[in-house]
């Protein structure tokens, strides 16, 4: 054997292995954020579990201590970037991220139902915001109207934004869709009950949003403090 | 679009990844090892060295003086300078070497550098030929160094390890660290007669080689690298001296760089089609079946990675800039206070494997460092060496792909 042909052989092996390692450790990483993200969305589901029960063994439970449990809307937040930046890695269409996709809107879901019930007991007034987007391609907007939301959610902390992906495959999101009559005609924007759809701009966003609610809102925040 | 430009990036690297690889292997081989060892002997057979000289007053003088200066038996060492029909005072410069008893100038029409140099080969009865640049300047040792590896009698040319002179600025440091990579390339490429070039900047060559082949034609503009071709075809072999140090004066400013690299890349594409049955062709060894084509895929990957890279930049960017638009600069441009999460590292395959290429690229410079005794001071060039070179040399690629289909013929400045 010619040593070139030798050495070609040799270097296609050791390619291979190097390019299989770099893949096994691509997917050791991508293992990783998965079990990190799942880890997150159990202890987000337990202590939405824990509220609810709380809220149903005691109903005269503290307002205090259930503002005390509304870390869960940070916790979820920082699951939302994290789950984002998952699906951009390993595409919308793995069978993991899809998978964690539904847990996460039906935590959502939960919190939504559970925020709502303890701002009726507690007399609080949060401005929710259902936000229903599609990253199938058929939402252009979408991308702009998700980057407006999260200045918004910075800007006034009062509001309450729950992101769900219009097309995936989850009952309880299936029924939120049927009950406040949502169009495919995205991104769908449901405040206070009614629904709004194909806006991104920050000027119309501002617009359908009770702001002046959430100034008041947060003026009342910050006097109970 | 985001799964295929994975999938051709990944596939990219991978043949990148074989090919680097193979080269840190071969420079292990054992006939690697021995160039390496082979020291200058007593054999000092007569050389004539031919500078072609087409308006070169800046540095012609300091190209004669290195030659004058080599550590090589004066009655077996001719300098030929043919001035090329210069217009500017390059004649004076050389005229002025004309009291030297083994200097020979010549005047001739401006006729390309090809005819100069035929010019020249016919001018004398040396047993070796050399060709020298007239911006290029050799160590002392230099042909002593390349004489001791015409060891065998199919070794047809040998060519020196070629250096950038005084790098200075950040250009010509960035072209220092390519050079480095071109020793330790062309070093270990020389282990399995890969080569396909001999650079003016100093190859000598048989003169059996001009009297069996003929001498050098017009060939694009690039008759070191066809000269080559016809000697690989013919059965010749062609050696790289890796201590043989060869200086030369790099292209000042970026423009000037992408034009000497345009007619670099127009030759390699114009004689490898001249060529073409050379490729994939086991009767040529490594050449046919590993560097030329590797050359045509490093070719045509570069352009579509290239091409794929500007459309995902170019997508990013819009909505990069379409989301910056819908909200206050201040949101988009608040820096928040920074905290390590390993989650959001962009650790994948195509990542890894990029890391790992340039990781060996590194390592090949070194071995480029280590041979030529060069100080590895390249300092930000080795930094930068990627990403500037990733960044330009699409732009003589797809230049040279655009002369040669659309037939545009450039000068050689």
């Amino acid at each position: 054997m010619k040593p070139y042909f030798r050495n070609a052989l040799l270097a296609f092996v050791i390619a291979a292995a190097l390019f299989g390692t770099g893949f096994w450790v691509s997917n050791r990483i991508n293992d990783l954020r998965l079990a990190e993200l799942r880890n997150i969305q159990d202890r987000i589901g337990t202590d939405i579990l824990s509220l609810e029960t709380q809220f149903a063994l005691l109903e005269s439970l503290s307002c205090q201590n259930i503002r005390e449990n509304s870390v869960l809307s940070s916790e979820l937040n920082a699951l939302a970037a994290r789950l984002a930046y998952t699906e951009n890695q390993l595409g919308s269409a793995n069978e993991e991220v899809e998978a964690l996709k539904r847990q996460y809107s039906l935590l959502e879901i939960k919190d939504y139902l559970l925020m709502q019930r303890v701002s009726e007991k507690c007399g609080l007034k949060p401005v929710f915001v259902l936000y229903f987007y599609s990253n199938q391609g058929d939402c252009k907007k979408c991308e702009t109207a998700g980057h407006v939301l999260t200045y918004l959610r910075e800007t006034y902390p009062q509001l309450r934004v729950y992101s769900f992906d219009y097309h995936l495959d989850l009952g309880a999101l299936e029924t939120l869709i049927a009950i406040n009559k949502i169009e495919p005609r995205l991104p769908a924007f449901v405040i206070n009950g009614k629904v709004h759809y194909e806006i991104s701009d920050l000027e119309s966003i501002e617009k359908i949003l009770p702001l002046d609610k959430l100034a008041t809102s947060t003026l009342k925040k910050s006097a109970d403090y | 679009m985001n799964g295929f430009f994975e999938f051709f990036i990944s596939a990219f690297l991978f043949v990148g990844l074989f090919f680097e690889v193979f080269l840190l292997l071969t420079f292990f081989d054992p006939e690697a090892r021995r160039r390496r060892r082979t020291k200058p002997n007593g054999n000092f057979p007569t050389v004539a060295v031919i500078v072609p000289c087409y308006n070169e007053e800046h540095t012609i003088a300091r190209t004669v003086e290195s030659l004058l200066a080599l550590e090589y038996p004066k009655d077996k060492l001719k300098v030929v300078l043919v001035n090329d029909g210069s217009d500017d005072t390059t004649a004076q410069a050389i005229d002025s070497y004309s009291s030297y008893a083994n200097v020979k100038i010549i005047h001739k029409k401006n006729g390309g550098k090809y005819t100069a140099l035929n010019a020249g080969i016919v001018a004398t009865k040396s047993e070796f030929i050399a060709v020298l640049d007239a911006d290029s300047f050799v160590s002392p040792e230099a042909l002593r160094e390349i004489m001791a590896h015409f060891d065998h009698e199919r070794v047809g040319a040998v060519i020196a390890a070629l250096s950038i002179w005084n790098p200075q600025s950040f250009l010509e440091k960035l072209q220092q660290a390519e050079y480095l990579l071109a020793i330790a390339f062309r070093h270990v490429l020389s282990a399995v007669n890969g080569l396909y070039v001999t650079p003016g900047t100093l190859s000598v060559f048989r003169r059996q080689v001009f009297e069996e082949l003929g001498t050098f034609v017009l060939a694009h503009n690039s008759e070191d690298m066809e000269i080559a071709m016809r000697m690989q075809k013919a059965g010749w072999r062609i050696v790289n001296a890796p201590h043989a140090r060869v200086y030369t004066k790099a292209p000042e400013t970026l423009p000037k760089l992408v034009r000497q690299r345009t007619r670099w890349m127009t030759g390699l594409m114009q004689n490898g089609f001249d060529y073409r049955d050379m490729y994939g062709n086991p009767r040529y060894g490594a050449l046919g079946m590993l560097t030329l084509p590797f050359s045509t895929f490093a070719v045509v990957g570069i352009i579509a990675v290239s091409f794929l890279t500007v459309i995902q930049t170019g997508s990013w960017l819009s909505d990069f800039i379409r989301n910056a638009l819908a909200v206050p600069f201040s949101f988009t441009f608040h820096v928040s206070s920074f905290s390590f999460d390993w989650f959001f590292l962009p650790l994948n395959t195509v990542v890894i494997l990029g890391a790992l290429a340039i990781l060996i690229l590194f390592v090949r410079m070194c071995a480029g460092a280590i041979l030529s005794n060069t100080k590895p001071s390249v300092g930000m060039g080795v930094v930068w060496y990627v990403p500037f070179y990733g960044l330009v040399a699409p732009v003589w690629i797809i230049r040279a792909v655009a002369d040669v289909v659309l037939g545009i013929r450039r000068s050689w400045r």
